[in-house]
């Protein structure tokens, strides 16, 4: 019986005391993620599923394309779209089927980071305008909620965009040919700039603020706030939604810590999917086709 | 339709012909439909809203549903076909429209005393007329209008706004200026963001922004903003105690 | 002794691991079922135990959801009060157990210790079955007394798997050797003064003088139920503890 496990007066009262004097449960810095484990699983030609835990919590992430026609009113863009379900695995506390708020809440907040902030180039995907372009799929599952399972999903999210390959297309006037991975090596997305999430969660109307909060600290938290950014220091979207009122100060604190996470994430990603390239390409198959001549 | 930038400097006009720190022309009445417990009518230049406040009353699905002492603030969002400048049927399930009412719902269930109204539902309707720009703006203000005028008790006003940024057109730092209360055409082609205040001058209650915009311009439009705030929350307090006066003259007499 | 066998659910236990039964009498433990006339098969995985002074046998096993058995001592969060008695979850997601209003120590309808949603309370279960709730009882019915049972104070709450929690309850042999193989809690006993009460539903309470103590001995143990650290390393890991508070 999916019911909201509510912590008990003991659990919350403890934790605000620790916290008041400045200790988290996992004696972490209140300003420290969990260890944060991001990889890409799949055969050597499968792209684009990605696989993030941070702490307990785990995240996958999976990119499909296939070719549709485009939408009548955007002639010469691709589409693309995001499936955000939380089932049972992750939490006794999801039901099936219905959609609640924290799965809305994160489907819209996904969508804002990386759909409206255009992270992906849309216009690359047309193949022929108005009539064929690729629609690229993104699938989050929440294999296991232990807390923050926006940035996670977020994380999972953008590494799996840039891990995937689309097969690659030729035209020929009006002819059009989709090659098969197994003809032409894939090519990869056009990002324009990978956006990440960090959630600050706050207690005593803003006086104590921590980000990465476990499941237990999300919910004893007075509220929070969701900043997406990428590393050049702009910031797609913010979103806090009611809770107890901060003061405009301490927000802008959170965007200036949000900003040195955000470039450790973005350095995360690039390590990981450079140390996977390597692991992909096991052997030294690049390198032999690489047109490239020693000087 | 691409902005024509160039008459957007500080000492300049908006196409509305504002300044860039000018509220638009707002309007509210409160008491507007005798059926319901509370409503409101709020209108922030060409964005009009009608509010309703159902409460408290019992829970719908009550039953074993023995959930926290607090009362439940749920919120729906009707937005009229009419209301934009194509004829549209927003759908219900709109995600985008969901998560404006969960915004609302969340705002004032931290606002509300909801711990005077255990196992109760406060349901809050609101129906967009017409739409141009500053809608979450809006209707948070429309909302609190309508609960006040319904008697729940609440800790402070909730006053919203949107601001803007010019950055997006500026070539320079120092153009790029922060604008107060953006209407429809400028919410669409610049970075804006709605800010709500409540409990006092500096403090943020809701702060959503969707579009991208770069870290250092954020503390101009949010100063900006809280500004924009603490006219609204004076203007809506003027909208209540003009009707409050307006009440006791008329059982006076 | 403890022998270590892997039963996997339905498998006879084989005749040579049974001990010599004193006058007859075996005693099982959660996890195994008596088919008569002379075979014991197994309901759940499990390693066999076997313990030949007491002529007993049961099946560990690390994981699982707690199942309520009679006699139990419980940590429950109370939910909320009903009518008659305050319904508990003894563990999230599950059906409630009842908590009779009057099942505290000396308590009738005028003296009756009041609980709220979120209170947590050291209980024991008095009825357990497939077919009814669970119900639990802050006392001993028997003896009337509290015996250290009724609602926790402050403190906080720590997860544990309840296999972990049985070994915790098991107490030290006559030469102070832990039956559990659990010393943690003895050895951080010697330097940091605290207050304990273990759940055989997998939580365990801990109360001290100072955030950080508490903090410490909760992480102990459950570090030594995750890490399944033997003697040795639950003995240097609490050194080390006790090093830095």
């Amino acid at each position: 019986m999916p019911r909201e496990a509510e912590p008990s007066t003991n659990e919350q009262a403890f934790l605000l005391s620790a916290l008041r004097e400045n200790i988290r449960l996992d004696s972490r810095a209140f300003d420290a993620f969990r260890p944060i484990d991001l990889s890409f699983p799949g055969g050597p030609d499968e792209y684009g599923t990605a696989e993030v835990r941070i702490g307990k919590t785990r995240v996958l992430a999976k990119i499909s394309a296939e070719v549709v026609a485009p939408y009548a009113d955007r002639k010469f863009e691709g589409v693309f779209t995001i499936a955000c379900e939380l089932s049972p695995m992750g939490s006794a506390a999801f039901e099936v089927g219905r959609q609640d708020q924290s799965e809305i809440l994160l489907s819209r907040l996904l969508e804002k980071t990386i759909r409206r902030s255009g992270a992906l180039d849309t216009e690359s995907l047309c193949i022929v305008a108005g009539s064929k372009c690729f629609h690229i799929r993104a699938d989050i599952h929440v294999l296991d909620h232990d807390g923050n399972l926006m940035d996670a999903s977020c994380l999972a999210l953008v590494a799996a965009l840039m891990h995937f390959r689309r097969p690659d297309v030729e035209i020929h006037g009006e002819e059009v040919t989709v090659f098969d991975v197994r003809e032409r090596d894939p090519v990869r997305l056009a990002m324009q700039h990978q956006p990440f999430c960090v959630t600050t969660s706050y207690y005593d109307g803003g006086a104590i603020m921590l980000q990465d909060a476990t499941l237990l600290e999300e919910q004893c938290r007075d509220g929070e706030i969701v900043i997406s950014m990428n590393r050049f220091g702009e910031v797609c979207s913010i979103a806090k939604y009611g809770g107890t009122p901060v003061d405009g100060l301490s927000m802008l604190t959170c965007t200036n810590v949000a900003l040195e996470k955000v470039k450790m994430l973005d350095k995360l990603v690039k390590d990981s999917l450079a140390a996977d390239e390597k692991r992909r390409d096991a052997g030294g198959l690049m390198a032999e086709l690489s047109a490239e001549n020693d000087r | 339709m691409p902005l024509d930038s160039s008459i957007y400097t500080l000492s300049a006009l908006r196409l509305d012909g504002r300044r860039w720190n000018e509220l638009r022309r707002i309007n509210g009445q409160i008491s507007t439909q005798q059926a319901a417990d509370g409503s409101s009518y709020f209108e922030m230049g060409n964005t009009k809203i009608v509010c309703t406040v159902n409460g408290p009353q019992e829970q719908k699905r009550g039953g074993g549903r023995d959930q926290s002492n607090e009362a439940k603030v749920e919120v729906e969002i009707g937005i009229a076909g009419f209301s934009g400048v194509d004829r549209k049927r927003r759908m219900r399930n709109d995600k985008r429209i969901q998560e404006m009412q969960y915004t609302i719902s969340s705002a004032f269930q931290n606002t509300l005393f909801t711990h005077l109204y255990p196992h109760s539902t406060i349901a809050i309707n609101l129906h967009v007329l017409s739409q141009d720009g500053s809608l979450l703006a809006a209707c948070l203000n429309a909302c609190t209008l309508a609960l006040i005028d319904a008697g729940i008790p609440m800790s402070d006003y909730i006053a919203a706004c949107t601001t803007g940024s010019m950055a997006s057109y500026a070539d320079k730092e120092d153009e790029a200026d922060p604008l107060l209360d953006l209407n429809g055409l400028e919410e669409q082609e610049l970075p804006f963001l709605t800010v709500g205040t409540s409990g006092g001058e500096d403090k943020v209650s809701v702060l959503i922004m969707e579009t991208r915009v770069q870290m250092a311009r954020l503390e101009a439009m949010i100063s900006v903003g809280l500004d924009g705030c603490k006219q609204i929350r004076s203007i809506l307090d003027g909208i209540v105690r003009a009707h409050g006066k307006k009440v006791l003259e008329s059982k006076v007499s | 002794m403890a022998t270590i066998t892997v039963l996997l659910p339905g498998e006879e236990v084989p005749v040579d691991q049974l001990p010599k039964a004193r006058k007859g009498k075996l005693t099982l433990g959660p996890g195994l079922r008596h088919i008569a006339p002379s075979t014991i098969l197994s309901t759940t995985t499990g390693s066999l135990y076997v313990d030949h002074k007491k002529s007993a046998l049961w099946l560990e096993h690390d994981n699982g959801r707690y199942q309520p058995a009679v006699g139990d001592s419980v940590i429950a969060q109370v939910h909320h009060g009903g009518a008659e008695s305050y319904a508990c979850s003894l563990t999230p997601h599950t059906s409630f157990a009842l908590l009779g209003q009057l099942a505290f120590e000396g308590a009738n309808k005028k003296t009756r210790p009041q609980l709220k949603a979120g209170d947590l309370v050291y209980a024991r279960v008095s009825r357990a079955s497939k077919w009814e709730d669970t119900e639990i009882e802050c006392f001993n019915s028997g003896t009337g007394k509290a015996e250290g049972m009724g609602p926790l104070k402050g403190g906080m709450l720590f997860d544990v798997s309840p296999s972990f929690a049985r070994r915790l309850m098991m107490g030290t042999e006559k030469d102070g050797r832990s039956k559990g193989g659990v010393v943690v809690l003895e050895e951080v006993g010697e330097k940091v003064r605290f207050e304990v009460a273990v759940g055989r539903n997998g939580r365990v309470w801990v109360d001290s003088s100072s955030v950080r103590e508490t903090l410490a001995v909760g992480r102990l143990v459950t570090q030594a139920d995750e890490g399944k650290w033997n003697l040795e390393q639950q003995r240097k890991a609490v050194k080390k503890s006790l090093r830095d508070l």
